[in-house]
């Protein structure tokens, strides 16, 4: 069923792709899904992106000098990295920087090395790439993540790749035809909740031509969603459940041993 | 088989909890100790947050002291107005517990807090209990005339004023030290994750004198009351309660109480004493450890978004 819908998906970007006139060069991208469900016995799951290069360039399409590169972001959030270092015989938490609008998720998906698709004066300014975080201009007034070279933002970046939160794997997108790419994004265990942005970009020759947006939501649901909006929207109600349930399960257990 | 903790925000093997909560269940049920000394620890190496770990543990610790509590009442073996003093101060203990505990966790360094605290309360009890069973084994060894019990009156604390009966106790005694004991175990039942059993049952004996068989059952039934209190100041100022992980470790530690209860009435009061004693000494020594050795890792990240910081 689903390998049919996204069939389904592939023919209508074709259909369209072809009946409305475009620019030059452009994209068409879709998710496999809108939401992705995390429920007791989630442990991680592969969503697909999808979509199509269309330009009107056959020749160079055919030749294959287009590259599509996806990135997938999770909300920003604000993170502190601390170091341990030895005080008095015992490692301690000392010194510490913080940075802002950090990608809670953070995947780029694409064929090829980043490196061989395009180079950081063009990727930087977008930040595309893990190691082109935060080297984008700020703008006035935004919350914009600025990453301040040294061995505290390169712990950052190995951190979040050592706990699968930021990834970036050539091989991940594959042209299925020259103009037909598929990407597979793999989820872990511990991706955060919220709203994923995806963003494909089109290249040829290291220049961006086209990109395109879309998302999807990573959400708890049934009793997992319950749970944590209880905890977190009635917390009094939340605990005194929680004392209720143990005291309980203590006396259940009391009775259901006493009598063996 | 993999179960999504929803506040803890990671997925974990139902099967290692549940096992982990049946063996420390069989420990506490043994020595009649409540055992969060030993779980928290467990779930942290584990790699449940902290913060998740401890609050948590609280809510357990209700469960096996309610169970435990049932026993001993059955018994008549708990000391109701003892442990109401003892409560007293355990309460403003705990309450001031999680107001440090909130503080230390924003400074970053709850870890390493919860560990020094560990280590310290864990080595001198642990080296305390030791000292003293292996000494009450050698001494019934040599001869078979039971010790006397130490009148009591001699100690600074049977001199200190504002006296009252403890009738069930068969002590007369001031309530400053109860209400202060209550205190201490209040604050670190908050921080530690613990019942403060560990702290509280000697205590009780070495520096109150209450007599052995009434320490346990009053202990645990102050425990339900602080542990309970505790896991509710914690949903409410830190949401770090996770009940999905308490229930898993709930049932495994009451079948594993109820097994580990049977097998300490085969064992001798000091020999259940010393093998406790050892026990909190290997903990400590664990814990010490890690605070010493180089960290494989310097470096450590919380973002806001992380399992149970938000």
């Amino acid at each position: 069923m689903k390998n049919f819908l996204f069939l389904c998906a592939i023919c209508l970007t074709l259909v369209f792709a072809t009946v409305i006139p475009t620019k030059a060069e452009s994209l068409q991208m879709g998710v496999s899904v809108d939401t992705v469900p995390i429920s007791s016995s989630f442990d991680g799951t592969e969503i697909v992106i999808f979509g199509s290069i269309e330009t009107h360039e056959q020749a160079a399409l055919f030749r294959g000098e287009y590259d599509v590169v996806v990135r997938v972001e999770g909300a920003p959030e604000d993170v502190i990295i601390r170091k341990k270092e030895r005080i008095g015989g015992i490692w301690i938490n000392n010194k510490s920087e913080n940075y802002v609008s950090v990608p809670s998720f953070y995947s780029i998906l694409s064929a090829r090395p980043l490196n061989l698709i395009s180079n950081s004066i063009e990727l930087a300014p977008i930040s595309l790439g893990i190691n082109n975080l935060g080297k984008n201009v700020p703008v006035e007034g935004e919350k914009t993540l600025i990453m301040n070279p040294g061995e505290f933002s390169d712990a950052l970046l190995r951190l979040r790749i050592e706990q699968d939160l930021f990834s970036e794997i050539p091989g991940t997108l594959k042209q299925l035809s020259p103009s037909l790419f598929r990407a597979t994004l793999s989820i872990p265990a511990n991706v955060p909740i919220g709203e994923h942005i995806v963003t494909a970009y089109l290249f040829r020759n290291g220049e961006i031509l086209g990109t395109k947006k879309s998302s999807f939501r990573i959400e708890k649901v049934g009793f997992e969603r319950w749970i944590y909006d209880l905890a977190h929207e009635n917390s009094l109600l939340y605990g005194i459940m929680a004392v209720l349930l143990a005291i309980f399960t203590g006396w259940a257990a009391n009775a259901i041993f006493r009598k063996n | 088989m993999s179960i999504y903790l929803p506040i803890a925000e990671m997925s974990v093997n139902i099967f290692i909890l549940f096992g982990m909560g049946a063996a420390v269940g069989f420990l506490s049920g043994m020595f009649g100790v409540g055992g969060g000394f030993l779980m928290t620890p467990l779930l942290i190496f584990y790699n449940i947050p902290p913060a998740v770990a401890v609050a948590t543990e609280a809510n357990q610790i209700v469960a096996s002291s309610f169970s435990g509590a049932l026993a001993h009442f059955r018994k008549g073996t708990v000391d109701v107005k003892l442990g109401v003093m003892l409560l007293i101060g355990g309460l403003i203990g705990s309450t001031f517990g999680v107001y440090v505990f909130s503080a230390l966790r924003s400074a970053g360094q709850l870890d390493l807090i919860i560990s020094i605290l560990y280590v310290v309360f864990l080595g001198s009890i642990g080296s305390l209990m030791t000292i003293e069973s292996l000494n009450a084994i050698r001494k019934s060894r040599n001869d078979d005339t039971p010790t006397k019990r130490k009148s009591g009156h001699d100690s600074w604390i049977h001199k200190l004023p504002l006296k009252v009966r403890f009738r069930k106790s068969k002590l007369y005694l001031s309530v400053i030290p109860v209400l202060m004991l209550g205190t201490l175990v209040g604050i670190l039942a908050a921080i530690m994750g613990v019942g403060g059993g560990f702290i509280m049952v000697p205590a009780m004996i070495y520096l109150l004198r209450v007599p052995t068989n009434v320490v346990i059952g009053t202990s645990l039934f102050q425990i339900i009351f602080v542990t309970g209190y505790t896991t509710i100041i914690q949903s409410t100022t830190n949401q770090t309660v996770d009940v999905v992980l308490a229930i898993i470790l709930m049932v495994g530690g009451v079948i594993g109480a109820q097994f580990g209860a049977a097998a300490g009435h085969k064992l001798k009061g000091e020999q259940l004493r010393a093998l406790l004693g050892l026990l909190v000494l290997g903990v400590c020594i664990r814990l010490g450890y890690d605070l010493v050795v180089t960290p494989t890792d310097f470096f450590n990240i919380i973002g806001s978004m992380d399992g149970g910081s938000h």
